[in-house]
């Protein structure tokens, strides 16, 4: 490749990465501002809040069972006795609840529904189901964004709470019932342990929250951008799960870093 | 009264739309006849701006809906209805939430006023109540097309535009969408705008017929006054 063709191409391509920012953000705000017509698209709303919960329920609670699990099994191997177990107990509560479980869980949504958002609004874009809205006098970003936006906001953190639950309970029921390695009063003493009601919060609603508002306007950011036919719904799903887990992880990074 | 003057488009480099004036009278259905990539489909588009024009003025009774704000253009969409090439029936929903959608969205019927004017709507289209529970891909071709058209008129719009209403769509089924756009002009009173390179729908259906090649419009008058060799200039470079 020439070095022109290069330099232009890098180019291209720092245009390409700074409109798509631009866009998403206009495409937030214009959500943002449509926040007082969530009214009008009710019904929206109602069917994404169950597209966001109860479909998504039991992924949530298969790998909220394993995070306890796995991370009582490390807690055990990776400590000895020089470390009283209740301290563990207070390692693998905190690491559930405020990373962990958050994290995973946002991820694999991301994968579920990011995929699905991106790929249902794309469908409808090249097949004119979007500009039939249009003529229909209803806006694309009220009718499709905003519920899913909402639901987001409203469901992650809502799924992350049961998520947390079973994680701590699957965590007792191993390491209390089954290997009777540490009684279950000794547990919840452990949990109590130097305990911060932001902490949770901040694991179980903050997070999740912006995880949630993030996977939904990325799966519709890029459903809206699709063209072509099949190929351009696929590139989409790729697009949005990829950016969504992305930016999950960085976003995770900079909350901790500001607000704990 | 829609009135469009020197409107023009293009995509990168191509030049689709060069300047394309047309007035289409209250009431009258005004077919865009050409062949296939002359920019039927954009123009129709930039009528009711789902396409921006880069240049023109596009009026309905005076007014340039270019000028007009968002809630302006959704104010104004609710006098139009559109029937899409490929339908765009809302696949998520079925044949009775897909009509009710804008009765429930921007109306405040009852629900059985709304079911009324859907069956109502249904048997205008020749179709029976037995397809309300159907989802857009239990139908054929045929019947979703059929479908489009009762959500259009369910809606009670001015401007009725139809693109392509018989693309895609066998002898049969291309003759049923003819006659019935033509029984609905009769039975309707709106103003249509009907594109497409189907000379049969433009015989049935049409008041004026306007010729598109190449981006403009090079002839406009009634079907009687158009001449063999006029159709035959048209599609002769057309894949038609």
């Amino acid at each position: 490749m020439k070095r022109e063709t290069f330099f232009i191409r890098l180019g291209e391509k720092g245009i390409d990465f700074f409109t798509t920012v631009y866009e998403i953000s206009l495409l937030f705000v214009q959500t943002v501002k449509r926040i007082p017509k969530l009214w009008f698209y009710r019904r929206q709303f109602l069917e994404q809040l169950y597209n966001f919960s109860v479909k998504t329920l039991p992924i949530a609670a298969v790998i909220a069972v394993f995070v306890g699990l796995g991370s009582t099994v490390q807690g055990k191997y990776q400590t000895t006795d020089i470390v009283p177990r209740y301290v563990v107990v207070n390692a693998i509560f905190k690491t559930a609840v405020v990373e962990l479980c958050p994290i995973i869980l946002a991820l694999v949504l991301a994968g579920k529904l990011g995929a699905s958002l991106a790929a249902e609004i794309g469908s409808m874009k090249i097949s004119e189901q979007v500009e039939a809205l249009e003529t229909m006098s209803l806006e694309p970003i009220g009718f499709l964004v905003l519920p899913r936006v909402m639901a987001g906001l409203i469901m992650l953190p809502v799924i992350t709470i049961f998520a947390n639950f079973i994680a701590m309970f699957s965590s007792l029921f191993a390491s209390a019932v089954v290997t009777e390695w540490i009684t279950p009063r000794e547990f919840v003493n452990g949990m109590k342990l130097d305990y911060k009601i932001f902490e949770p919060i901040f694991g179980s609603v903050i997070k999740p929250a912006v995880f949630g508002v993030l996977i939904a306007l990325l799966g519709s950011y890029f459903g809206l951008k699709t063209k072509g036919g099949a190929k351009g719904v696929g590139e989409s799903s790729t697009a949005a799960v990829v950016t969504s887990a992305v930016l999950i992880v960085i976003v995770d990074y900079y909350l901790g870093e500001w607000l704990l | 009264m829609i009135r469009a003057l020197g409107v023009k488009k293009s995509f990168e480099k191509q030049h689709v739309l060069k300047g394309v004036s047309l007035d289409v009278r209250d009431n009258e259905t005004m077919v865009i006849l050409g062949p296939s990539g002359q920019g039927k489909t954009v123009f129709i588009k930039t009528l009711v701006r789902l396409m921006e024009p880069d240049e023109g003025v596009i009026e309905y009774d005076g007014v340039d809906i270019l000028k007009l704000k968002d809630r302006q253009l959704q104010e104004f969409r609710k006098s139009i209805a559109f029937v899409f090439q490929n339908s765009a029936l809302f696949d998520f929903l079925n044949v009775r939430e897909n009509m009710a959608l804008y009765l429930r969205m921007h109306r405040a019927f009852r629900e059985e006023e709304i079911e009324e004017r859907i069956v109502d709507a249904l048997r205008v289209v020749g179709l029976q109540e037995e397809v309300l529970d159907k989802f857009p891909e239990e139908l054929s071709g045929g019947m979703k097309k059929r479908v489009a058209i009762a959500r259009a008129i369910v809606k009670e719009p001015r401007y009725l535009f139809y693109d392509e209403p018989t693309t895609g769509l066998d002898r049969r089924n291309s003759q049923l969408v003819s006659e019935l756009i033509g029984m609905l002009k009769k039975e309707i009173r709106v103003t249509s705008v009907v594109v497409t390179h189907d000379i049969l729908l433009m015989r049935e259906v049409s008041d004026r017929v306007a010729l598109l090649k190449d981006g403009a419009i090079f002839s406009i008058g009634t079907k009687e006054e158009l001449s063999p060799e006029t159709l035959n200039y048209l599609y002769e470079t057309g894949d038609e």
